[in-house]
């Protein structure tokens, strides 16, 4: 196992962290624009536009430079460029000039441009064998030969993307929350959604060393998506999503690189997890994460409040119970009348105590507040029969079971509305009396 | 000088005509309603007085200028359907966004441009819910930040499309009062308008609305049922008929 400290400072390994959380951060920021356009499936397009370009790249290096590791990256990235430019080109053309639908557009453009890639590379495959190699690990991604020129190529192109959000920050919201408004402010919607767009190449060129052609879409719209389950602000998206983004791509190396050691000690043999599928199996883990954990509707938060409601209703049937019945209640008639275990229905009451709506000595009974409580409680319920009664015309025998519910549901807003449209009635449909609002609240 | 002059304006999507040939001028502190039936182009004329759609005739001028001079001065709420209700923004956010136009691009608002919003806030009803996210707030409380940033805009002419659909009452008359009061200030207002039985309460003005134009005027003087009937009596298709026929022929088609 390598220690996390020494990503950053052996001499081999430094390259890849830093190369990796680069791609990241870059990924992570485009992606915040992607995602909130809605357009996810571009990332997807034009990762696959670049990879003709890769192979011509280093087909065109292969025929006329002899292995120089300084100008190699640079015409690749230079291909992957050019062809990504292309890509962008040949979509807006499919989209505006032969009104091609946009989805369409996007599917032809990602499948020609892998088409061709593909056949590019099986003509370098015989040629250059070598160099084929080389354009396969472009398609799923290799850390491993990453070199302090890529660095600082990601470097630079990573500080390019963040000073245009910085700078552009307002225009961007405003023409990504409502397109018409930046319309009218005369902001020059045309030149930033097409600078865009360059920056959004700029980040697959960047990842596509990492991650590769194929998963490159996954790491632009995970980092994203995971941070628009907890943030309110659009600069905290920007802001969590490059959080996520660097935090996926270091631990993608790590994991990669410290679980093929582990797999080659524990069986002798070489079994390597490659970087870029594991840095996508992190961000969809992520994504998973956040799903789940997302305040408003996330699974956790909806099990947590499925729960309070719950026991909020078995609250204020104790409530309803021990105002009804006339002497002090034991815990075991409590018990008959709830169905719930000893030590939730032990927890409830001890709820109910430290919020001094019951007492007990020698029984349970309701405390002054606890009263008011089960009055206001008693109060819906009886609205609600006198609501079916009068309103929906349903039988008198049949009203209780549905109040019996909606008690525990009727919000104060809906309590108003019902006061008012049965004209604040004294008594419900059994001739009980239905206590007064006034000193319930 | 003191007119929002519109003349010729003739707008065509997928050519048919939208709107043609709209003539009409509109005295500075009018209430205006929009009123037509459904694709009666009201939306359109709207759009394509602030420039949001191309117009391929016309002339607008707002008190003598050009839209180009005015376009800071002109305030737009646009339907509800238009906005992407999932983006990651606040109440307060929303309203802030109305000081774009006067503090540009790079600067950050001061306190006191905070301070301004916060009394809009307080205007609309929205202070206690200034930092809820809007995918959180009812339609009627969204209706109201939208009116909100139109207010901090602190524009000379406001636009608002169908503000009044798919909200409650409560919003509907506040919002309704803070029209008339900038009406009073001086202020112009034009309102794509669906229900015809609140138009003489709510409104001054009427632009009755068939493609062409059927009435414009004092509301007193133009909404009656004669003006009504040929407003909402669909002779317009005929029309929209015959000119894509001719539109055909001239190229050909048939």
């Amino acid at each position: 196992m390598i220690p996390l400290l020494h990503f950053f400072q052996d001499p081999i390994l430094t390259a890849s962290t830093l190369g990796t959380m680069l791609m990241g951060l870059a990924s992570s920021l485009v992606g915040v624009l992607v995602y909130v356009r809605k357009r996810a499936l571009i990332g997807e397009t034009l990762s696959h536009a670049t990879y003709p370009g890769i192979v011509l790249g280093i087909g065109v290096f292969s025929i006329f430079f002899d292995h120089s590791p300084l100008i190699f990256p640079i015409v690749v990235l230079l291909g992957a460029f050019v062809s990504g430019f292309l890509g962008i080109y040949v979509i807006y053309y499919l989209e505006s000039k032969l009104s091609l639908n946009s989805d369409t557009a996007l599917c032809f453009v990602l499948s020609t441009f892998l088409g061709v890639g593909v056949l590019l590379a099986s003509k370098l495959q015989f040629s250059e064998p070598v160099w084929f190699q080389r354009v396969q690990a472009l398609l799923y991604g290799q850390t491993a030969t990453m070199l302090t020129v890529h660095v600082y190529i990601y470097a630079v192109l990573a500080f390019v993307i963040s000073v245009y959000i910085l700078l552009l920050y307002s225009p961007l919201k405003i023409i990504h929350f409502d397109y018409d408004f930046a319309k009218v402010l005369r902001i020059f919607i045309k030149p930033i959604e097409f600078f865009t767009l360059i920056l959004l190449v700029f980040a697959i060129v960047i990842g596509i060393r990492s991650v590769g052609v194929v998963l490159m879409a996954g790491m632009l719209i995970a980092p994203a998506a995971a941070a628009r389950q907890f943030v309110r602000k659009f600069w905290q998206m920007f802001v969590l999503s490059s959080f996520f983004g660097v935090g996926i791509g270091f631990l993608g190396l790590v994991f990669s690189v410290n679980g093929s050691i582990w797999f080659q000690e524990k069986y002798g043999q070489k079994i390597s997890l490659p970087a870029g599928p594991i840095i996508l199996i992190i961000a969809t883990l992520i994504v998973l994460f956040a799903l789940i954990f997302e305040r408003k509707r996330g699974l956790i938060s909806r099990i947590i409040r499925r729960n309070q409601f719950k026991m909020n209703c078995v609250e204020e049937n104790i409530l309803k119970f021990l105002s009804k019945s006339l002497n002090k209640v034991h815990f075991s008639d409590l018990r008959e009348v709830v169905h719930l275990s000893i030590p939730v229905l032990w927890g409830v009451l001890t709820m109910m105590k430290l919020k001094k709506l019951v007492a007990e000595s020698d029984g349970f009974y309701l405390t002054k507040d606890g009263n008011i409580k089960a009055m206001q409680i008693i109060r819906l319920h009886r609205l609600w029969e006198v609501y079916l009664f009068k309103c929906l015309d349903v039988q008198r025998e049949n009203v209780h079971k549905s109040a019996e519910e909606m008690e525990h549901i009727i919000t104060p807003e809906l309590e108003e509305e019902l006061t008012e449209l049965l004209g604040d009635p004294k008594k419900d449909p059994h001739d009980q009396i239905i206590p007064r609002k006034e000193g319930l609240s | 000088m003191n007119e929002i002059v519109v003349n010729d304006l003739t707008c065509i999507y997928d050519r048919k005509p939208v709107i043609w040939d709209l003539h009409f001028s509109v005295p500075k502190g009018a209430m205006v309603a929009v009123i037509g039936p459904n694709g009666a182009g009201k939306s359109t004329l709207i759009k394509a007085m602030i420039g949001l759609v191309p117009a391929i005739s016309g002339k607008v001028r707002f008190f003598g200028k050009k839209l180009d001079q005015m376009a800071l001065k002109i305030a737009y709420v646009g339907q509800r359907a238009n906005i992407d209700w999932d983006f990651p923004i606040t109440a307060f956010e929303v309203v802030l966004m109305g000081l774009y136009g006067r503090i540009g691009p790079f600067r950050r608002p001061s306190k006191k441009d905070r301070a301004e919003v916060y009394k809009v806030l307080e205007k609309i009803g929205m202070s206690a819910l200034a930092d809820r996210q809007i995918s959180d707030l009812s339609g009627g409380q969204q209706q109201r930040l939208f009116v909100g940033r139109a207010l901090m805009q602190d524009a000379d002419v406001y636009f608002l499309d169908e503000p009044f659909s798919g909200i409650d009452m409560t919003t509907e008359k506040l919002i309704v009062d803070i029209l008339k009061e900038l009406a009073s200030e001086g202020k112009t207002i034009f309102v794509v308008h669906h229900d015809l039985n609140t138009v003489e309460s709510y409104f001054d003005y009427a632009i009755l609305l068939n493609m062409r134009l059927v009435a414009f005027g004092k509301l007193s003087e133009v909404f009656n049922s004669e003006n009504l009937v040929k407003t909402f009596g669909g002779r317009g298709g005929l029309f929209e008929k015959a000119f894509l026929h001719a539109k055909e022929r001239e190229e050909g088609m048939i």
